[in-house]
């Protein structure tokens, strides 16, 4: 059976595509060192446009109405400029409501586009650009630690890593962050308390990591201004052992926490990643492998979800959970020291 | 050439895993032979279906000492002699991201609507809607369209001898909005309006999007023709699927060209039976997806389907919370499970969809799911039935016969009775009907084979592929609790005979072998419907024993909750151990 990864990896190749799904003005250069916060490409995600009747505001046919036209496809014009006109007795003129762009102009009519902010898409991560996608965006490299996470809330920044404890397994408490973590990316087991999120937020603090999280802060952690990221899911489980573990030894150290929304779709989880000072012979960690006795293994559902295990053996056939249900599984030797069997659909294969 | 196919394959492609069913004929009959499963790999990080069908297949050949596939790596078609490989392969898909799309009417309770029932024929969603009465004006229109950036935009609107002008101004709003768009995001255009301005629409929006044409859906007044658009919209999804995973196009040069829509496949089904069965009943087919839900109602060849995306056991879960409660889905369980953990568990289950439950409260927890989402899909798939479907009701489940249940939360349930309770407590069946189970997951592979091997599909239902779970009674009325609503004589094949009387508010199951002939005469008491001609009316039933035998469901309709969490929970406890006791 195809085993997907979980990514824990004290030192890996990174590559990342970072593109927009739609065509913009690309700044980045190839070979350019970047932070995850520089921006990369930049487009109008919400374009707004305004259809002006040029014949009926100046009260003539369309065709006179191209005649009187002053500007052209594609003319950036500030607020007030004419566009066309004059005619008539009181010269009458058609002007730009706002500044922007003429998009189209003929039978009478022009769309006008307003000029807006554009959305700017960040690096995510700390590393070179090795190559640039038209119109799109860009690949950037690096290597490091990469931790894959499950659940963020869209936003990135890059900050020195602060862990609460070692072993990141308690609830994150209300008064457990101030203002020794102001600036920093801090790292806890749980956090079930909004107040966290808000007075983590009052610090203020540069971004969170959380082993879990109750699905009933979602809304929450939505509005906080710095990015949130969850590694192992929702409810109250401490971090996993390998990811607390990279954590924790790489306190200190500058993190790049990319919170972006899980896309099951396109494969983008939210993750940290953390450049390190190596040279070429890094690999780049395998993507989809099958399930075998001795593999490394990360539970993501259950009563173990979170933990992680080694293979003991693969079962050879169907085998009959508590809850009654019959599916392929394997026997793991979990971390924890227990060996339990776990089914095969609710296992990753551990990249570390 | 339907004749020539002795052998065939159906890979069918879902959202979570990907199946390979094995068809053969056997003693002169076709029949289902075996089936190979593995993860599905359409999405990231492989993004090829191919991955996933290859390593189905391998499992298929495993299983049934079968070879389909070369040592070269090719598929071995026709079939030899050596029983290795298959005479056709037929395909259906599910999986990969709901198409995104904006539907365009006129009158939003008319062609809007059609527009909208025709998106909600495949995996779907509707990001927004534009009609004459939506009081947006030109620029407000065409800003819509520039930022939803929809891949397929539904145009319908005026009968064929009708509205002209108001719909050229919509075309307008499209054409310029689609224009807008770089190239990678032309959306297509599937114009199903006014026939009259084909012309007038190939010229103003052919070169600026993907234009399709199709018969017009609302051709005369008060008439409604989904199907021919229905077919061009569906070449529009696999044009899209094609561009999104790849691996289709192998699959399509194994297919010659062909595959369908997993929920188009089941309604081709689900259609056939309502025209084979009790032509005064439809047929209900329901598959609980991992994504989707599919609801496919027919009565006596008109079809109502309806594909729910994002609502499903997987990555469709978190969004029951959005339609319905949590505390309509925390009813529906044995034990109390706090709140905080159901919304966790959730949230959890759109990120690994493909995870099993392990222990009896997370299996409850999935259970008490699959129950609110086949709800929200009888709520809404009401909405949509053909003018022949009868209800005692108009809130309730139309009479059908038979109810075909489909999903792996059903046929990978620890329990016949589980999946059965899940489908009386989910879809509240009404009058006599039977419960079926899509054990073996064919409904899809039968639907894309029907057009090639029709006599294939036929013989594979006519055998045991669809499990019968049992006859239900499900009497419609309300009286209090322990009233008797109905007598039931018995008479068996054997002769005996007995008498029964059913009180409201009970789940009862009359114990018989499975296949066993059982001749029941229904006596409704208090003006309680059976679905025999109007409420109070008797009649005689032939029913046919089930896995669990035939169910007395006189509960009521629709079921009615406690406002005592812990009497549901007791509740939940009884119904199930009542049928498990007769498994």
């Amino acid at each position: 059976m195809t085993a997907l990864p979980k990514n824990i990896l004290p030192l890996t190749n990174i590559r990342r595509e970072r593109v927009l799904p739609i065509l913009g003005h690309v700044v980045a250069r190839r070979l350019q060192k970047v932070t995850p916060t520089n921006v990369i490409v930049e487009a109008n995600l919400k374009p707004e446009f305004i259809l002006l009747d040029v014949a009926e505001g100046l009260n003539v046919s369309p065709r006179r109405a191209d005649e009187l036209l002053q500007r052209q496809e594609g003319d950036e014009l500030a607020q007030g400029d004419v566009i066309a006109g004059p005619v008539g007795l009181f010269q009458r003129v058609i002007r730009a409501p706002f500044p922007g762009v003429i998009r189209i102009a003929g039978e009478g009519k022009i769309l006008f586009e307003k000029a807006s902010q554009a959305y700017e898409l960040q690096a995510g991560l700390e590393g070179t650009v090795t190559s640039i996608i038209p119109e799109r965006g860009a690949v950037i490299e690096t290597r490091g630690v990469l931790i894959q996470g499950v659940w963020g809330n869209q936003k990135v920044t890059y900050g020195v890593m602060n862990p609460l404890s070692q072993l990141l397994d308690r609830e994150v408490q209300q008064d457990q962050i101030d203002i020794s973590h102001r600036g920093s990316i801090v790292a806890g087991g749980f956090c079930t308390d909004p107040e966290v999120l808000e007075s983590a937020q009052a610090a203020p603090i540069k971004g969170l990591i959380l082993g879990s999280m109750s699905s009933s802060l979602i809304p929450t952690a939505r509005k906080m201004a710095y990015p949130i990221v969850v590694i192992d899911g929702f409810g109250k489980r401490p971090m996993n052992r390998a990811a607390a573990k990279l954590l924790t030894t790489n306190q200190e150290r500058n993190v790049s926490l990319n919170a972006q929304r899980y896309d099951p779709y396109q494969g983008n989880y939210p993750e940290i990643t953390i450049t390190l000072p190596v040279s070429e012979g890094v690999g780049f960690p395998p993507e989809a492998e099958d399930f075998t006795a001795g593999q490394d293994v990360y539970v993501t559902s259950g009563p173990a979800a979170g933990q992680t295990g080694s293979i003991q053996r693969v079962l050879g056939e169907k085998y009959t959970f508590p809850s009654g249900i019959k599916a392929w599984g394997a026997e793991v030797s979990l971390k924890s020291g227990n060996t339990l069997v776990i089914p095969l659909a609710n296992m990753r294969v551990l990249n570390q | 050439m339907a004749t020539e196919v002795q052998s065939l394959l159906a890979i069918d492609i879902g959202a979570t895993n990907t199946k390979v069913n094995l068809f053969d004929i056997v003693g002169g009959r076709y029949r289902f032979i075996s089936y190979g499963e593995a993860p599905s790999t359409a999405g990231a990080p492989l993004f090829d279906i191919g991955e996933g069908i290859w390593e189905a297949i391998a499992a298929l050949e495993r299983k049934s000492h079968r070879k389909i596939i070369s040592e070269e790596g090719a598929l071995i078609a026709p079939s030899t002699p050596e029983n290795t490989g298959v005479d056709l392969v037929v395909a259906t898909m599910s999986a990969g991201k709901p198409l995104k799309v904006l539907a365009v009417g006129l009158q939003q309770d008319v062609s809007l609507q059609a527009a909208e029932q025709l998106a909600a024929t495949t995996y779907a969603r509707v990001v927004d809607t534009i009609s004459l009465n939506d009081r947006r004006s030109e620029s407000e229109r065409i800003n819509l369209i520039a930022q939803t950036r929809p891949e397929v935009i539904l145009m319908a609107g005026g009968t064929n001898d009708g509205a002209s002008r108001s719909l050229l101004n919509l075309i307008e709003v499209v054409g310029l909005a689609s224009y807008l768009q770089d190239e990678s995001h032309k959306p297509h255009v599937l114009y199903i309006g006014n026939e009259e301005l084909h012309s007038e629409v190939k010229s103003s929006l052919s070169r600026i999007t993907d234009l399709h044409l199709a018969p017009n859906i609302l051709p005369l007044v008060g008439s409604k023709t989904l199907y021919p658009a229905q077919k061009e919209y569906f070449s529009i999804f696999k044009e899209v699927r094609k561009k999104q995973s790849s691996g289709i196009s192998q699959l399509l040069s194994w297919t010659n060209g062909q595959f369908a829509s997993s929920a188009t496949a089941i309604s081709r089904v689900v259609r056939f039976l309502s025209k084979k069965y009790e032509p005064d009943k439809g047929v209900l087919g329901v598959d609980l997806g991992s994504q989707s839900t599919v609801f496919s109602a027919a009565f006596d060849g008109e079809e109502a389907l309806r594909v729910f995306p994002y609502l499903g056991m997987g990555t469709g879960s978190p969004t029951v919370l959005e339609r319905s409660s949590l505390g309509k889905i925390t009813r529906w369980l044995p034990t109390a499970i706090p709140e905080s953990r159901v919304e966790d568990y959730l949230h959890q289950k759109y990120l690994y969809p493909a995870s099993v439950p392990t222990e009896p409260g997370e299996l409850a927890l999935e259970h008490a799911l699959a129950r609110q989402v086949l709800r929200i899909a009888v709520k809404e798939g009401l909405k949509f039935l053909p003018d022949g479907a009868r209800q005692t009701q108009p809130d309730l489940l139309p009479l059908v016969e038979p109810i075909i249940g489909s999903g792996k939360v059903l046929t990978e349930a620890p329990s016949r009775a589980h999946s059965t309770l899940i489908l009386l407590d989910g879809l509240q069946p009404t009058g006599v009907t039977t419960l079926a189970l899509d054990q073996n997951g064919l409904l899809p592979a039968l639907g894309a084979v029907s057009p090639h091997s029709p006599l294939l599909a036929v013989q594979v239902i006519e055998s045991s592929t669809f499990l019968n779970l049992g006859t239900v009674i499900a009497p419609v009325g309300y009286a209090r609790p322990g009233t008797p609503i109905l007598r039931m004589q018995i008479q068996r094949e054997d002769g005996r005979r007995s008498t029964r009387e059913i009180k409201y508010g009970s789940l009862m199951v009359l114990p018989t072998h499975q296949g066993e002939k059982v001749t029941l005469h229904l006596r409704p008491l208090h003006g309680f419907d059976v679905g025999m001609g109007g409420p109070g009316r008797s009649g005689r039933v032939s029913a046919v024993g089930g896995a669990l035998g035939v169910i007395i469901d006189a509960r009521g309709r629709p079921l009615q909750f406690s406002s005592d969490p812990e009497r549901n929970q007791k509740r939940n406890q009884q119904w199930l151990k009542i049928l498990q006791k007769f498994e």
